[in-house]
C-alpha cells in the first residue's frame, strides 16, 4: 500500500467517525438493549437472543410488514399501542417496552392468530414439497403456532406448477404473499420481473405473461422464499434437505468471489446455494454459481490417457502415463499453459513445477487474449492490491473500463447497483453500448471504440473514486497504463477484475512469466534468491519468460516442443492455437473430455472443485478456503499429480498436499517492492483503427455470462435464462442497411462469418456488438479476432 | 434510452399521456391516471397499453400490469358502454341491493362482469361506496343512481339499452358514457364538475340534526 493511499484510509475512517453512531436503548422482554438508532425491534430483540417469528422480514430487503407473522406489544414512555405492533416495520425509539410473545399473552395470541390464517390456503403438502425439512413456515407454524386449525372449508388451489421462467417454477397455493421473491427482484437484482398481482383471495406472485423471470439473480428467490413456493427446475423434487450433507466452499465460475454452499448426495452434487458473507457475496450469488455444476458428473476422465502408436488416446496406467509423461517433458524444451479456474495451490503447483521440473519461467495463466502491456500492468499491479467490495460502498464514483459487471462479475454488478440505488452513486463505463446491465446503473457511457486511451485520460475522479479495469482492457494497446496512470494521478483506487476464479491466484502464485510467487520480479536477482532459499533449490531461470502468445508462436516455429497444460481450452485462446499445440508433446491435466483430448500425448485426469480442498483468491486478493465436498472421490487436486510428475522426471517439488502447497506460499509474504522496473516497462500508444468504410463496423464483443463456457454444459434450464443472442447495432447503421430488430445480418472478415439476428441499440454508431462464446458467436474462432478489427455488416 | 415509443396510439394521445406524466414529481406516479387514459380510449386496458405505458415511465411490463390488475376499476376485457355497479355490500343488500343485483343480471341475461351483446351494458356488483345513506344504491360509470328498487333498476338499463339514459340522481345533468369517465378520472376535466347535487339531504341530516340540538346532545 503506498502512503497516499494509506492516508486516504486514515480520512475515510475518521469521516466514519464523526459521524458517531447514536445508540437507543429499549426493554425487550425485561432486558435492556442497545441498538444504533434506525435499528428495527426485531433485530433488537435478535441481538438479545430472542427469535419473533418472521416470514417477509428479511435484513438486506427493504421492511414491508406483508406477513404480519412478527406482531408484539409495544409501549412507548408508559404509552401502549393499541394494537400489536409489526416489529419488523418498527424501528426503536427512546423509551420503548417490547413484549414479544415470551412475555405478552397478546402477542402470543396475536402471532398464533397470523398463523392460522397463513395456514387457511396453504396445501400443507409438506411431504412432496421441496421446502419440507428446512421450510420456515413448517418450522414456525410448529414453534409459534396454534396446532390445530379451526378451518374446515376448501383450501383455494391453483393450477400448479407454472414455470415463470425456465428454471425457476412457481406453485401459487403455496405462496403466503410475503413479497420477498419481489423486492428481491426489484431492490437486489434490479429486475422487476415479477410482481404481486391481482388483489384479495387471488392475488398471486407472476410474471407479465409475454416477459418471464429473465434474471441472472433469479435462483435467490428461490433460496429466501420462506415456503416452497418457488422451485428450481434443476432440483425440484430430487432431495430431502436432511439426506444431504452441506459443505461450504467456493464458486469456481467467476472472480466475484462468492461463498457458496455444497450439498452432496452419496457423491454427487444436488444443489448449490449462497453461503452467507457480508463482505463479499452478502446472501446472494449468481445463476451460474447457482446451477452450472452438472459437469462435475459428465464426460468425466476417469483414468489416465496416451496416444498410440496409431495415434489413438488410449487408457494406462497412471505409472505408464506418468512415466510417458516424464519423459516427453524432460527431453523437450518445454512450457507451461494454466487455466483460468485454478486453485491457488495448484497455481502454485504450476508456477513451482515450470521453475524447477522444467527450469524454465515460460508459464502463463492468461488463457485468453492478452498483452505483454497487460502483464507488466499486473506486475505493478500487485504493489497497491488493498481494494475491495467496501471501496464500492464508500466510493464517489465508480468507472467501469473494459468491464461489463453484470456479465462478468455479477456480484460487483449487485454491489454497484445496490450503492446506485441507495444513495445515487455516479456509475461511467467506457463501452461501445448502453448495455442493459449499464442501463440498470444508470452508468453515462463514453461510446467511443478505438479512441479508449484518450477517454481514460479525460476522467475526472478523487482519491474516493474506484476504477475497475476489466481483464478485456488488456485488449485496447494503451488503455492498461493509461488506466494506471489515471489512478496515480487522482489518487483513485484501481481494481483489476479478471472473469475467471483462478486468475488472481494464479498471478500472485507466479503462474506468469514476469513474476515468481509473492509477486517477486523475475527479473530480480534479489527476489530469486528468495525463492531459492525457499525452495531449497539451485539458481533459478533467469529469464523473463513467454506470454500465452508467445509460447503458442514457438510452439508454431517449432522452438517449443512440449507444452503442459491444466484446464485449458485453445479455442479462448486464438483460432490457430490447437494447431501450435498439434505439433507439441502435450500433457493435459483435465476433469473432463475436451478439446485438448484432440492434441494431447498424455491426458491425467485431476480432481473437479467439489472432490478437493484449496482456495480461490478472488478480484480483491482476497482468499476463499474449501474443503472437499465429497470426500471420498479418487480423483486428485493438479497439485498432487505435478509434485508426483516432477518427482517422475527427478526434480521434484514437494508438494504432496494441497496443504503442503498452502502453506509453502503463504511463508513467501509479499515481495513485492521493486515498483519501478515494473511500471517502467509500461507504455504503449493506441493503435490507430482504421475508419470504417460504408458496410463496415468496429467489431466489439465480451462473453455473456450464460453462454457456451464448458462449465454450463448440460444445464438446459440454466441456458433457457441467457441473454439473447444478438448482434448490436445502431440505428443509423439499420436504416443504412434497411433491416429492423431481428432481422439476420452478416458479419464477416476474409477469415470468416457470423450470421446473428440483430438488436438496435444505444452503440457508437462505427461499431458493432457480438457475444464472444455463444451459440453461433464465436468471433475468435469465425473471424479470428475478438474486438477493435474492421468487418463488414450486410444484411444476411 | 431515448427510442421513440412505439405504439397504435396518436399522436394526439401520446401528447396527453406525455403530459399527464409531467404532472408528477415522480413519473412512476403516473401509472394510475394512464391506465385511466389508455381506458377513455380503448374502453379497457389492453397488452398494448400495459406495454405503451412501461415504456413510457421506463418500468416492466410486470411493474405496470401488477397496478392494472390490482385495482378493479381497470378493466382487462371490453366493458359496456354503461358499467353498472350494483352496491351488494351490507346496507345496500338488506335494502335490496341483493335482489336488485339478481334481477338485474336476469333481465339483461349475463353474467357478473358481462356485457349485453349490443355492447351498450355491463354489470358488476361493487362493494360499499360510501353512499349508504342512499342505499340501495346502483352507479353506472361512477354516477350515482340512488334510492333503487328492482323495477326502477331494470327501466335504468332498459334505457341504456335504448341510448337514453336518464340523469344520474346527484352528479351531472347528463350520464356519460365510460370512456367519457375514464377520461376524467384520468384528470381531464370535462367541464361537468359543478353540475348537480353535492351532498343531499339524507347525507347532510346527522349534521343539521346536531346544529339544531342545544349543547350537543
Ligand atoms: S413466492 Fe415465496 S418469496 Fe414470493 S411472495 Fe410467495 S412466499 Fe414470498
Ligand atoms: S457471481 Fe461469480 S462467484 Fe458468484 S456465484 Fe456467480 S459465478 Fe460464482
Ligand atoms: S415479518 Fe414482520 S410483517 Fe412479516
Ligand atoms: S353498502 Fe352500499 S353504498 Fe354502502
Amino acid at each position: 500500500m503506498s502512503i497516499q493511499e494509506i492516508k486516504n484510509q486514515e480520512i475515510t475512517s475518521s469521516q466514519g467517525a464523526d459521524s458517531a453512531i447514536e445508540m437507543i436503548t429499549i426493554i425487550v422482554d425485561g432486558f435492556e438493549v442497545s441498538v444504533p438508532k434506525g435499528t428495527l425491534v426485531i433485530r433488537a430483540a435478535e441481538k438479545l437472543g430472542i427469535q419473533i417469528p418472521r416470514f417477509c422480514d428479511h435484513p438486506l430487503l427493504d421492511p414491508v410488514g406483508a406477513c404480519r407473522q412478527c406482531l408484539v406489544d409495544i409501549e412507548i414512555n408508559g404509552r401502549k399501542f393499541p394494537k400489536p405492533q409489526a416489529s419488523c416495520t418498527i424501528p426503536v425509539e427512546p423509551g420503548m417496552v417490547v413484549n414479544t410473545q415470551l412475555t405478552s399473552p397478546v402477542a402470543e395470541k396475536a402471532q398464533k392468530g397470523v398463523m392460522e390464517l397463513l395456514l387457511i390456503n396453504h396445501p400443507l403438502d409438506c411431504p412432496v414439497c421441496d421446502k419440507g425439512g428446512e421450510c420456515p413456515l413448517q418450522n414456525q407454524a410448529m414453534s409459534n403456532g396454534g396446532g390445530e386449525s379451526r378451518y374446515e372449508g376448501v383450501k383455494r388451489t391453483f393450477e400448479k406448477p407454472i414455470n415463470i421462467s425456465s428454471q425457476v417454477l412457481l406453485d401459487r397455493e403455496r405462496c403466503i404473499l410475503c413479497a420477498r421473491c419481489t423486492r428481491f427482484s426489484e431492490q437486489i437484482a434490479g429486475d422487476p420481473f415479477i410482481t404481486l398481482n391481482e388483489r384479495g383471495a387471488l392475488q398471486q406472485v407472476g410474471i407479465y405473461e409475454k416477459e418471464p423471470f429473465q434474471s441472472y439473480f433469479s435462483g435467490n428467490t428461490v433460496q429466501i422464499c420462506p415456503v416452497g413456493a418457488l422451485t428450481g427446475a434443476s432440483y425440484r423434487f430430487r432431495a430431502r434437505p436432511f439426506d444431504l450433507v452441506s459443505t461450504p466452499s467456493a464458486c469456481e465460475h467467476c472472480a466475484s468471489g462468492c461463498d457458496m454452499r455444497v450439498d452432496v448426495r452419496r457423491g454427487k452434487t444436488l444443489r448449490r446455494l449462497a453461503g452467507d458473507d457480508s463482505t463479499v457475496n452478502e446472501e446472494w450469488s449468481c445463476d451460474k454459481g447457482r446451477w452450472a455444476f452438472k459437469y462435475e458428473h459428465r464426460d468425466r476422465l476417469t483414468s489416465p490417457l496416451i496416444r498410440n502408436e496409431s495415434g489413438e488416446l488410449v487408457e494406462a496406467s497412471w505409472p505408464e502415463a506418468l512415466a510417458h509423461a516424464a519423459h516427453g517433458l524432460s527431453i523437450n524444451r518445454a512450457a507451461v499453459l494454466v487455466g483460468g479456474r485454478s486453485t491457488i495451490e495448484d497455481a502454485y503447483g504450476y508456477s513451482k513445477f515450470a521453475r524447477i521440473a522444467l527450469n524454465t519461467n515460460d508459464i502463463d495463466f492468461r488463457s485468453r487474449t492478452s498483452s505483454d502491456e497487460e502483464r507488466n500492468f499486473l506486475a505493478a499491479l500487485l504493489l497497491g492490491k488493498s481494494v475491495t467490495y467496501l471501496d464500492i460502498d464508500k466510493a464517489d464514483q465508480v468507472i467501469l473500463l473494459g468491464f461489463e459487471p453484470e456479465e462478468e462479475s455479477p456480484i460487483i454488478f449487485l454491489r454497484i447497483f445496490k450503492q446506485v440505488r441507495k444513495r445515487g452513486l455516479k456509475v461511467s463505463a467506457l463501452a461501445p453500448f448502453t448495455s442493459r446491465g449499464n442501463e440498470k446503473l444508470k452508468a453515462t457511457v463514453i461510446k467511443n471504440v478505438g479512441n479508449e486511451v484518450e477517454d481514460i485520460s479525460k476522467f475526472a475522479l478523487t482519491n474516493r473514486s474506484v476504477i475497475l479495469v476489466g481483464e478485456r482492457l488488456a485488449e485496447v494497446s494503451g488503455a492498461l497504463t493509461a488506466a494506471l496512470k489515471l489512478a496515480e494521478q487522482s489518487g483513485a483506487k484501481l481494481a483489476w477484475i479478471p472473469r475467471r476464479a483462478g486468475e488472481r491466484g494464479a498471478l500472485e502464485a507466479g503462474a506468469i512469466g514476469n513474476l515468481l510467487p509473492g509477486a517477486r520480479q523475475v527479473a530480480d536477482p534479489k527476489a530469486r534468491q528468495d525463492i531459492e532459499r525457499a525452495w531449497g533449490s539451485g539458481p533459478l531461470p533467469t529469464q523473463t519468460g513467454l506470454s500465452t502468445d508467445q509460447i503458442l508462436d514457438a510452439l508454431h516455429k517449432g522452438e517449443i516442443e512440449a507444452l503442459l497444460v491444466g484446464g485449458v481450452d485453445p479455442g479462448d485462446i486464438s483460432a490457430s492455437a490447437i494447431d501450435g499445440l498439434r505439433k507439441a508433446f502435450v500433457v493435459s491435466l483435465e476433469i473432463r473430455n475436451s478439446a485438448m483430448s484432440e492434441v494431447a500425448d498424455v491426458v491425467l485426469p485431476v480432481a473437479a472443485v467439489v472432490e478437493k480442498s484449496g482456495s480461490f483468491l478472488d478480484w480483491q486478493g482476497r482468499a476463499r478456503k474449501f474443503e472437499a465436498a465429497v470426500t471420498n472421490s479418487l480423483h486428485r487436486s493438479d497439485v498432487r499429480i505435478l509434485s508426483i510428475l516432477a518427482d517422475e522426471i527427478g526434480r521434484p517439488i514437494n508438494l504432496g498436499t494441497v496443504e503442503k502447497a498452502a502453506k509453502e506460499l503463504a511463508s513467501f509474504g509479499d515481495g513485492s517492492s521493486d515498483q519501478k522496473s515494473a511500471l517502467a516497462s509500461l507504455s504503449a500508444d493506441q493503435a490507430k483503427i482504421k475508419e470504417p468504410g460504408k458496410n463496415q463496423a468496429i467489431l466489439t464483443s465480451w462473453r455473456l455470462l450464460l453462454d457456451n463456457g464448458s462449465l454450463q454444459e448440460h444445464e438446459p434450464n440454466l441456458a433457457g435464462t441467457a441473454h439473447p443472442c444478438v448482434a448490436v447495432i445502431s440505428d443509423d447503421r439499420a436504416n443504412r442497411l434497411g433491416v429492423v430488430d431481428g432481422d439476420l445480418i452478416k458479419i464477416s472478415n476474409s477469415n470468416g462469418e457470423i450470421i446473428l439476428p440483430l438488436q438496435i441499440g444505444d452503440i457508437d454508431p462505427r461499431a458493432i456488438w457480438i457475444p464472444r462464446n455463444s451459440e453461433n458467436s464465436r468471433p475468435l474462432l469465425a473471424l479470428k479476432s475478438a474486438t477493435h478489427s474492421l468487418v463488414s455488416v450486410v444484411k444476411a | 434510452m431515448n427510442q421513440p415509443i412505439s405504439s397504435p396510439y396518436s399522436d394526439k394521445d401520446l401528447a396527453v399521456m406525455d403530459s399527464i406524466v409531467k404532472r408528477y414529481p415522480r413519473t412512476r406516479s403516473a401509472i394510475m391516471p394512464l391506465l385511466h387514459y389508455l381506458q377513455s380510449i380503448e374502453g379497457y386496458v389492453t397488452e398494448t397499453g400495459i406495454e405503451t405505458i412501461a415504456q413510457i415511465l421506463s418500468l416492466e411490463s410486470a411493474e405496470v400490469n401488477a397496478v392494472a390488475t390490482f385495482y378493479t376499476q381497470y378493466k382487462r376485457k371490453p366493458v359496456g358502454q354503461y358499467h353498472v355497479g350494483i352496491c351488494t355490500n351490507t346496507l345496500c343488500a338488506v335494502m335490496g341491493g341483493d335482489a336488485i343485483y339478481q334481477s338485474v343480471l336476469e333481465h339483461l341475461g349475463i353474467e357478473n362482469d358481462g356485457v349485453t351483446d349490443d355492447g351498450k351494458v355491463s354489470v358488476e356488483h361493487i362493494e360499499c361506496n360510501a353512499a349508504c345513506d342512499y342505499a340501495p344504491v346502483v352507479m353506472a360509470n361512477w354516477e350515482f343512481y340512488d334510492n333503487q328498487n328492482v323495477e326502477s333498476a331494470k327501466d335504468l338499463v332498459d334505457s341504456m339499452r335504448q341510448g337514453n339514459p336518464p340523469p344520474p340522481t346527484r352528479g351531472p345533468d347528463r350520464l356519460v358514457t365510460w370512456k367519457e369517465a375514464s377520461a376524467v378520472l384520468a384528470g381531464i376535466n370535462d367541464g361537468l364538475a359543478h353540475q348537480g347535487v353535492q351532498a343531499g339531504d339524507p347525507t347532510l341530516l346527522g349534521l343539521k340534526i346536531a346544529k339544531n340540538s342545544k349543547g350537543g346532545e
